[in-house]
């Protein structure tokens, strides 16, 4: 076997997920140009949008630098940061999936006993991450120019977007070298991606907007992250292509140190170590619920901190956001267009579309810890418990409660942060309703348990990408189907769309009850069909 | 009453059929032996007993129940080891056996130190960094530690050194002496003659020949090798089948039935020394799947 052959296979193995990740990415850019091109077409509607964000620290926390007033660059302002970060998320799971993943399974090792190098296989992983951010750039750069905004800039976002994939791919494969397995290494170099995110937020909301109302000087934090510098080129405006050096002279760096590690260390042997086990399992060791809530718990972590976070900023910043641009009757008249029919003061939009994220995040928590139930099944533990007397049933319960568990450990942190930040800014009058705006996110997040729990029951091996893309295709209809001016019905289909946006809305009650019905009915089929399904392995 | 019985058992998986009509019936205190090629539909088999997946066609009867339908009512009676043996990697080895024994109802205390102690295993590593052969002294621990009715293994030595093979041969002695049925799969011929007392023997999905190791004998010849013979009038006796010779001896095969003439036969020609053996399995599979060898 050759290298080439390696890295040909890696990039076989990736037919499915990688078409699935830069199609989705490049679905939201183009959703994004296509949106702001039909809706801010007005330059005097532009000037008012992004002076409103220029002056506002939360608006450049969340999104980005307003470099300019043109079309495109409103649309890098509102756009570039998400692509980086998911650019980043990308490649750190593709790199460590290929690197400390394979070890994990014992592949390595495999391609270790053929006359490869010791460094191939961290070589062509990080060969497959330069392939897909290649690929990334250039879909990116088409789905911003075909809908109408300049090649120069469209050519240098897809860039500087491929750029920022590339460092996180360097950033993962030195992690996946250093950390004992393919769960640490994802997770720090995921947590690097948040870290780059949250630098460039600070260092942004840091900014001076200069007499025009324009700011292009981030402050210090931004310069340390990846994505901060993608922000550099200044895409539409200066057109500058010098900050990507940066980039590219990082990520060469650090797959060279990647290599470099590689080269030296014993096959399965990492700078941490870990901890010895336990000899004998706690008492409380004896059901499967116990069993996945062992297994799990860690994620929930983790999840509940990213959503605590979410909660304090909705709390701290809101306040600022209104007196920023609470005065502007024009850009109030614009956010209105955006949510029609809403009478509802900037304030309250501004904390639902803050815990609606955190509804989107419940979602993806507790699909995710459905979809555990795949993975059991694939890797042959799901037969090693359902042998012993357990039904199928509890064994499905028991996933089912944890995934529940981890939408309560999104939502319950990102409510009570918002109302701690906000008694904390001396809006005591937000508590309640920061409270009930995240207990109104809760049935349409366990309508996606329901859903996966369904697919993992009927479409097995099919779990993982369907139950993502349900996620995926229903955020985008939700989000953005009002601006595509997709259909009613299509729109309905999306079960965010029947999620009260509190404050700024009452609560729905008829909506409330309907998603709790669809994920009731959902999850009660996908138990009773699991049951009569064969294991597929 | 049979453990196992399995009557002309089909199951197919899309257009690929898997079982063609098995026959298998497993006895209290026996060790059956489920012996067959890779592919042969061995595991197939054990996952319809555990009700993991669902026969197409035939009766399966486990425990005096269906395990399709009493699953869970099944699964109290028996221990399960499977082939290929995958465990929660950030759990270490003594988490796994204590789960998987709570699960049935809790281990026996005294027995499962002596089973860690016996398999000389290390109870505090993280399931991620065992070998398949610890991984597969997890599963066999987690089974040995609670009596059973029943003990189902899918090729459980495939990962074990000599020295924990023995382990393991003693520890099925002892359930099979408790009284207690033992159906253990495998493609290794050795391990199945040195512990089963019965064996069925699986081909393309449908049972070929079961019997005791006594019984399939009689399908195949014994061999004989003489030394110190005069080999013409060897390889000439009436009843001696392929006759092979090299430096002082002579080796030939004898069906059965001609074994006493043959002896007699051998007797006259004075040999300073004879061996006759019994077929090893590798000959019952050649005798079964002659025709790929």
């Amino acid at each position: 076997m050759s290298t080439a052959t390696l890295l040909a296979s890696r990039l076989l193995s990736e037919r499915w997920r990688l078409p699935l990740w830069i199609g989705g990415i490049t679905l939201l850019t183009a959703a994004s140009s296509t949106a702001v091109l039909a809706q801010f077409a007005d330059p005097e509607e532009q000037r008012v949008l992004l002076l409103a964000a220029a002056a506002n620290p939360a608006f450049r926390f969340l999104r980005g630098l307003p470099i300019g007033i043109g079309t495109g660059e409103l649309v890098f302002f509102q756009i570039f940061t998400y692509l980086a970060a998911l650019a980043g998320l990308m490649s750190t799971f593709l790199v460590v999936r290929h690197t400390r993943g394979d070890e994990d399974s014992g592949r390595t090792e495999l391609i270790a006993a053929t006359p490869l190098r010791r460094t191939a296989p961290v070589a062509t992983a990080l060969g497959t991450a330069v392939v897909a951010n290649l690929v990334l750039g250039v879909t990116v750069a088409l789905g911003l120019a075909l809908p109408g905004l300049p090649w120069r800039g469209s050519v240098l976002t897809g860039s500087a977007v491929a750029v920022s994939g590339l460092v996180f791919a360097g950033i993962a494969a030195v992690a996946a070298q250093v950390l004992p397995t393919s769960r640490a290494a994802n997770g720090a170099a995921a947590a690097t991606v948040g870290l780059a995110y949250l630098l460039r937020g600070i260092g942004d909301a840091m900014a001076q907007p200069d007499e025009r109302f324009v700011t292009r000087e981030s402050g210090w934090p931004s310069w340390l992250s990846p994505i901060g510098w993608g922000q550099r080129v200044e895409a539409y405006q200066t057109d500058n292509p010098l900050p990507l050096a940066i980039g590219i002279a990082t990520a060469v760096l650090l797959g060279a140190v990647a290599v470099a590690v590689a080269a030296r260390r014993d096959l399965g042997a990492s700078l941490v170590r870990e901890r010895a086990g336990r000899e004998r399992a706690r008492g409380s060791l004896r059901s499967p619920l116990a069993l996945v809530w062992r297994l799990s718990w860690p994620s929930l972590v983790g999840w509940a901190i990213g959503a605590a976070f979410l909660g304090t900023v909705a709390g701290l910043l809101a306040p600022s956001v209104a007196d920023a641009i609470g005065s502007n009757a024009q850009f109030l008249e614009l956010i209105r267009r955006l949510i029609p029919g809403s009478t509802a003061g900037l304030l309250d939009l501004f904390v639902a579309a803050i815990l609606g994220m955190a509804g989107f995040l419940a979602a993806a928590a507790g699909a995710q810890a459905t979809m555990r139930m795949r993975a059991e099944e694939a890797d042959g533990r799901a037969e090693l418990l359902l042998a012993a007397p357990v039904g199928r049933a509890r064994w499905m319960v028991a996933f089912l409660a944890v995934a529940v568990a981890s939408v309560a450990a999104v939502l319950v942190p990102a409510g009570v942060a918002a109302a701690v930040a906000f008694a904390a800014v001396g809006e005591q009058d937000r508590t309640g309703s920061s409270l009930a705006a995240a207990a109104a996110q809760v049935p349409a997040a366990l309508v996606f348990v329901g859903l996966t729990a369904l697919v993992f029951a009927v479409l097995p091996r099919l779990t993982v990408p369907v139950a993502w893309t349900l996620l995926g295709v229903s955020l985008i209809l939700g989000e953005y189907g009002t601006i595509l001016q997709l259909p009613e019905w299509m729109q309905d289909m999306s079960p965010f769309r029947h999620t009260s946006a509190i404050p700024a809305e009452d609560l729905d009650a008829g909506g409330v009850l309907a998603l709790l019905a669809v994920a009731l009915a959902t999850a009660t089929l996908a138990v009773l069909l699991f049951r009569r399904r064969d294991l597929a392995v | 009453m049979s453990v196992i019985e399995v009557h002309d058992l089909r199951k197919s998986f899309g257009r690929t059929a898997a079982l063609t009509g098995l026959d298998l019936e497993v006895r209290p205190g026996e060790v059956h032996g489920f012996l067959g090629p890779n592919g042969a539909g061995k595991s197939t088999t054990i996952r319809i007993l555990l009700g993991l997946l669902r026969a197409d066609g035939g009766t399966v009867t486990v425990l005096g129940r269906d395990p399709w339908r009493d699953a869970v009512h099944v699964h109290r009676g028996l221990a399960y080891v499977p082939g290929d043996v995958s465990l929660w990697p950030n759990l270490s080895g003594g988490e796994v056996i204590d789960l998987l024994t709570r699960l049935r109802g809790g281990a026996d205390e005294a027995l499962l130190r002596r089973l860690v102690e016996d398999f000389e295993f290390d109870p505090r590593k993280r399931s991620r960094s065992y070998s398949r052969g610890n991984r597969q002294k997890v599963a066999l621990i987690a089974a040995f530690a609670r009596p059973a009715e029943l003990y189902v293994l899918d090729e459980p030595t495939s990962g074990l050194d000599p020295l924990m093979d023995e382990v393991f041969r003693r520890h099925i002695e002892r359930v099979r002496d408790e009284g207690a049925a033992v159906l253990l799969s495998s493609h290794m011929l050795a391990e199945v003659e040195r512990l089963c007392d019965r064996v069925t023997i699986i081909r393309s999905g449908v049972d070929v020949e079961t019997g005791t190791l006594q019984e399939l004998r009689h399908l195949t010849r014994t061999t004989f090798r003489l030394t110190g013979a005069d080999e013409a009038a060897a390889r000439a006796l009436p009843g001696a089948h392929e006759p092979r010779s090299g430096g002082d001896w002579v080796e030939f095969d004898v069906d059965a039935a001609d074994v006493p003439a043959v002896l007699a036969g051998v007797a006259a020609l004075r040999p300073a020394g004879l061996t006759v053996a019994p077929p090893s399995l590798e000959e019952l599979f050649l005798h079964h799947y002659g025709d790929r060898p």
